[in-house]
């Protein structure tokens, strides 16, 4: 037998082999011990970590949300997963009878983590600082329609009004925001904080808590874990865990820590890693907020005279096999009618507008005069809507539309990429997804003619006057009549606009089965705090 | 009067070498790959691109090997995957080849400033870890098959130019490159004519045994979503996506161990070949008996 030469590289290059195939069979990351007895109950949290800073007044992230929840009480709250009602947390409040003054009263006693008390000026200087920062959240503060900033004054020891030129009906549902958590001024100054563009307190917020909330943070990184530990100083009743751990873990390693009892809840698990999880876990089903649309360039320079075509859009509405959609994303996650968030106040059934008809589609396509022009459809790479990769959806959305006659060229990038171009207008048609950034349907107007959202998919003012006459509409309704304006405008925009309504995904947490009263918010993901 | 120079012949010792069990194996996974890749459309295999509703559905007798996210047949993207990573394979290879021979074997015949200005890019490029600027150049480029060829082009030539470089220095003082000198032929006559040839096999050995290598770091693009672009049926993509369902273990398995097979059959044919055309090594296992 002959002697078989071995040669390193060969041997490194099989190795390597041998390692990709082992890839889809082991997952990598670990996560942090756990336990749940002893004197302090320790939970750990597992998330895909989207986390830049715990600056309140410059976090706009969902990790950044979870993590502030924690730390900083805010004026109103919600109860729960119920986002349809505010309550009073740190303060009262009472709107005028036009909506545009909304008064806040300081409610009862609450201490920060420095064992300062919270003031009204603490939340007047909390919300001017967002205002200055000019951050992410900082919109929350200014008016929807003009980017004002709202007048935000102390009117006595224990008062606040908060102004607004035009009517504001969606004030009480913004200020629950985590981004608007309030925070010690007397501490802050001292580490450079300030209620100006100059403010330099991000760094110290990034390692010491500010807040009045049930946690104070024990240590941080925005890239592999936050530990919190308890507000001694905190008024509201004491929360079950005396530590907890949320940690940055991709999804399929969420499955092996949950399962291993290595974390006691996974955030980030989609509808196919859920399956076979274990009886000995608990799944919470819910449907995500966030919606998935797809969007039709209608500026006639980047939609290249196929999609900015009203009947090649409703080609595309038509050809869209939207129950198959949702078979892909998993059990759980439905159609929303509009952008408007099933859950949410003025949301609308699918109408005939979105609904599969294949031939329908074709016909319309014939209409447009459409020529087999190939249509750059965009995606990011690197996000998920709720576990649901865009690549799954994208590919997806190629083939039914290629089954009525539409080529399709995939483009995908990373999503800071990604949204450097569909910012600036310059992409065709995409595949992207929109949080809420508070519960109200104004928060989606934006998907309007002219506004931000509008023309990125170059869907300019004077296009569609009658979507434009119905979101005004909307935006000036108050009381009871906010949700059939609302629902007119979508109807509105579903006729004539560039945007897809695709899916909302569900939204799945995996818990131990010791772990209880775990509630998914549309707006912090969860209260760590409220888990037992 | 002329006087004929001919070069040393070296004898063939390829029959030699392929009486060995793991050539015979690495040769027979190689013919079979190709063949399964050239063979493909006529198959009796379903359209790799087709969406059925069975998402995820684990191995059966309708889908021998699964379906993925989508509801496509794993064995027949798998089978289909062979289109893409063995053409590409032998283009990143010749390309390599030639880029590196030609700048090597120039290198080597002219030296002095030359040889310093393209060794010392070589340099430049060894300097960095392979994959780590192959994924630079292929981000920079846009995610897509021809540009991964294009990234991995652009760090693997060196490899050959220097090979070649050590080779055509060796040869260029031989006799009958002299000889040929002497009796009037240019440089590049010389060069293509009285070394190339002699230099040709370990070039052809090192080709042969960097197609599983090529092969590998391909599929490695792929799987960080710098190369093959959905719903192109690409091995390394095909376990990146596998790797997102992680209880789906078929669906990162199969193309996986395409890799792994075509990659070891390629190491098992370029060391037998090169036990056929180099004469020490083969000199080595043919004396040696265990």
């Amino acid at each position: 037998m002959s002697r078989v030469p071995v040669r390193p590289a060969a041997l490194g290059a099989t190795a390597l082999a041998a390692a990709l195939v082992l890839a889809g069979c082991s997952a990598g990351g670990g996560s942090s011990n756990s336990s749940s007895g002893g004197p302090t109950k320790t939970l750990v949290v597992d998330n895909t970590f989207d986390l830049k800073t715990s600056d309140p007044a410059r976090a706009f992230e969902l990790t950044g949300s979870i993590v502030d929840k924690a730390i900083y009480e805010t004026a109103l709250t919600f109860q729960g997963d119920d986002t349809t009602k505010p309550l009073p947390q740190l303060a009262t409040f009472k709107e005028s009878s036009d909506n545009k003054v909304l008064t806040l009263t300081l409610n009862g006693k609450h201490a920060f983590s420095s064992g300062n008390p919270v003031t009204i000026d603490d939340i007047v200087w909390s919300y001017k600082r967002v205002q200055a920062i000019a951050g992410n959240p900082s919109f929350l503060l200014t008016d929807q329609s003009t980017g004002k900033n709202l007048d935000i004054a102390k009117t006595s020891s224990t008062t606040m009004t908060i102004t607004d030129t035009n009517p504001n009906p969606a004030l009480p549902f913004i200020l629950p925001n985590p981004s608007l958590g309030v925070l010690d001024s007397k501490v802050l100054t001292k580490h450079g904080g300030t209620t100006t563009k100059s403010d330099g307190a991000e760094q110290y917020l990034n390692g010491h808590s500010a807040g009045s909330g049930p946690y104070a943070l024990t240590s941080y990184s925005a890239t592999t874990k936050v530990v919190f530990g308890p507000n001694p100083h905190y008024v509201g009743s004491k929360p079950t865990y005396g530590r907890v751990v949320l940690q940055n873990v991709t999804g399929p390693s969420q499955k092996i820590d949950v399962q291993g009892n290595q974390a006691q809840i996974a955030t980030g698990l989609n509808a196919q890693q859920v399956q076979g999880i274990g009886s000995s876990l608990k799944v919470l089903k819910s449907t995500s907020p966030d919606v998935g649309y797809l969007w039709l360039n209608q500026n006639p320079t980047y939609g290249k005279g196929v999609t900015n075509n009203a009947a090649f859009v409703t080609a595309v509405r038509k050809g869209l096999n939207y129950q198959d959609i949702l078979a892909v994303a998993g059990t759980g996650s439905s159609q929303p009618g509009g952008m408007v968030p099933s859950q949410f106040l003025g949301s609308i059934k699918p109408d005939a507008t979105n609904t599969y008809d294949a031939s329908a589609a074709k016909a319309a396509l014939t209409k447009a005069g459409y020529k087999g022009q190939t249509v750059t459809l965009s995606y990011p790479t690197d996000a998920t809507l709720s576990g649901v990769e865009f690549s799954t959806l994208a590919q997806k959305v190629q083939s039914q539309l290629e089954a009525v006659g539409v080529k399709v060229k995939l483009a995908g990038t990373p999503i800071s990429t990604l949204l450097d171009a569909y910012r600036a207008g310059k992409l065709q048609a995409g595949i992207m997804y929109w949080g809420p950034d508070f519960p109200d349907p104004s928060d989606y107007t934006t998907f309007s003619p002219g506004e931000a959202l509008g023309l990125r998919a170059g869907w300019a003012a004077s296009m569609s006057p009658e979507v434009t006459k119905a979101k005004q509409a909307a935006e000036a309704s108050t009381g009871t009549g906010r949700a059939a304006a609302y629902e007119a405008w979508q109807r509105a925009a579903n006729q004539n606009g560039p945007f897809v309504p695709l899916l909302q995904p569900a939204r799945y947490f995996v818990t131990a089965s010791s772990v209880t009263d775990v509630k998914p918010n549309a707006v912090w993901t969860v209260d760590l705090a409220a888990i037992k | 009067m002329t006087v004929a120079v001919a070069p040393p012949r070296r004898r063939m010792r390829l029959p030699a070498a392929w009486r060995r069990p793991l050539a015979i194996v690495g040769a027979a996974v190689i013919v079979i790959w190709v063949l399964i890749a050239l063979l493909a459309p006529v198959l009796p295999l379903q359209d790799p691109l087709h969406q059925s509703s069975a998402v995820l559905a684990s191995p059966s007798a309708g889908h021998l090997l699964g379906t993925d996210e989508l509801g496509r047949d794993v064995l027949s993207r798998t089978l289909w995957g062979s289109q893409v990573s063995l053409p590409l394979a032998v283009v990143l290879v010749l390309a390599s080849l030639v880029i590196g021979s030609v700048l090597g074997a120039v290198a080597g015949y002219i030296g002095g400033i030359v040889d310093e200005v393209i060794m010392r890019i070589a340099d430049l490029v060894f300097a960095f870890p392979t994959i780590i600027l192959a994924m630079v150049v292929a981000a920079a480029l846009g995610p897509s098959l021809t540009n991964a060829v294009i990234a991995l082009t652009f760090v693997n030539w060196p490899n050959y130019a220097r090979v070649m470089r050590a080779l055509v220095l060796g040869a260029r003082g031989q006799e009958y490159v002299i000889a040929g000198r002497l009796l009037g032929s240019g440089p590049f006559t010389s060069l293509r004519r009285d070394v190339l040839p002699n230099v040709a096999s370990p070039m052809l050995v090192l080709a042969t045994l960097d197609f599983g290598n090529q092969i590998l770091l391909l599929s490695g693009l792929s799987f960080l979503g710098l190369g093959a672009v959905p719903p192109t049926a690409e091995w390394g993509s095909m376990v990146g996506d596998g790797v997102q369902q992680f209880s789906s273990w078929w669906l990162a398995t199969f193309p996986g161990l395409a890799i792994f097979s075509v990659v070891v059959g390629f190491n098992f044919l370029g060391d037998a070949l090169r036990d056929a055309l180099d004469p020490r090594t083969a000199g080595a296992v043919q004396g040696t008996t265990v």
